[in-house]
């Protein structure tokens, strides 16, 4: 089968994947739905994408990874990746959740590979920096994300956020994953000012929060669908590093107002 | 009596998190938990842990000995060791 040139290359997070694919379908899932991470070609892995079957079993991704070789695996998509040489092929649905679950998967397995992780968590930018809220389902994150964003702040995402250490410290990337409000996100990275635990309150107000409350607050939070002790040991690594470096603090907000975001900062 | 493969545990804190990804499971110990757990990652027996708790909590090794069995047989039933 000849793979077409034309599939576009994508940039999340910091790392780069050129897709090399002869699906139409998937070119233009590709170029639709993460328009603002579109990037040049020749910056990353390249991936060869043939169409798959659609199955909805097994719903939960699978990772594993040995011998220079990463597979990422779902119902709807199965991939190998050679990581040494740079390229791999999967075969994926031709649809959007697809791809998204798909992309999740990788990156995610990427940050933890980085030093760096996933969290689910809303992400708003104030002041120039990232401000990160880790909760999990019905926390809050999309509410606070459109208080914030109604009161002229930027949201980075309402669901995931994607963080990564750098030489002048933790940075919080664009992201294309989200929640309820379905936004695009764009390519982008901010210092990440301080991580804030949700809790719903008549009032706004910040206090402190033990570091093992927060711990436990991420890495709860944190996407990671690889099974192994390995993987495990670096998420755990991260978190620490992440904690060690940016600072938690409880947040008590109110889904009626943004007054919140008065005390972060 | 050894900890099942598979898991990656820290402490922070002063608590240690133990990280069982094959079930998507947090557990956390704290305090005599965490030393016990730290034993069995070292290999030591439980007469030697309960010296260790002994020690470090103030207690006596016969009471610290009961409770290193106690804690394992939770472990064991958490399926958390081999």
């Amino acid at each position: 089968m000849a793979v077409r040139r034309g599939a576009p290359g994508l940039a999340i997070a910091g790392f780069g994947v050129d897709f090399k694919s002869d699906s139409a379908g998937i070119i233009t899932i590709l170029r639709r739905r993460y328009a603002p991470f579109l990037a040049k070609q020749g910056r990353g892995l390249e991936l060869t994408v043939f169409e798959g079957p659609n199955r909805r079993t097994p719903f939960r991704p699978c990772v594993e990874s040995g011998a220079g070789r990463l597979k990422l695996r779902r119902g709807d998509f199965d991939a190998e990746i050679f990581a040494g040489a740079g390229r791999g092929k999967a075969a994926i649905a031709p649809n959007e959740q697809c791809l998204d679950a798909f992309l999740r998967s990788l990156i995610s397995w990427n940050l933890l590979e980085s030093g760096g992780l996933m969290l689910h968590s809303s992400g708003i930018v104030l002041g120039g920096k990232a401000y990160v809220f880790p909760g999990r389902s019905g926390a809050g994150k999309s509410t606070l994300a459109k208080l914030a964003l109604k009161a002229g702040a930027e949201v980075i995402s309402d669901e995931i956020n994607l963080l990564r250490p750098g030489p002048r410290g933790w940075r919080a990337y664009g992201s294309p994953f989200w929640g309820e409000m379905r936004a695009g996100g764009r390519q982008a990275s901010w210092p990440v000012g301080g991580l804030l635990l949700l809790k719903k309150a008549a009032a706004p107000s910040v206090l402190s929060c033990a570091q093992g409350e927060a711990f436990r607050t991420v890495m709860r939070c944190l996407v990671n669908f690889s099974r192994s002790a390995e993987v495990s040991a670096k998420a755990l690594l991260a978190a620490g590093r992440l904690l060690a470096a940016v600072p938690a603090r409880r947040l008590g907000f109110s889904k009626d107002n943004a007054d919140f975001l008065e005390f972060i900062g | 009596m050894t900890i099942k493969k598979g898991l990656a545990y820290r402490r922070v804190a002063g608590e240690l998190f133990v990280v069982d990804a094959g079930k998507a499971r947090l557990h956390e110990l704290n305090g005599p938990a965490a030393v016990i757990w730290e034993g069995l990652a070292k290999n030591r027996s439980q007469a030697e842990i309960a010296a260790e708790i002994a020690a470090q909590f103030e207690v006596d090794e016969a009471a610290a000995l009961a409770d290193v069995g106690d804690f394992i047989r939770e472990l064991r039933g958490a399926g958390l060791l081999a």
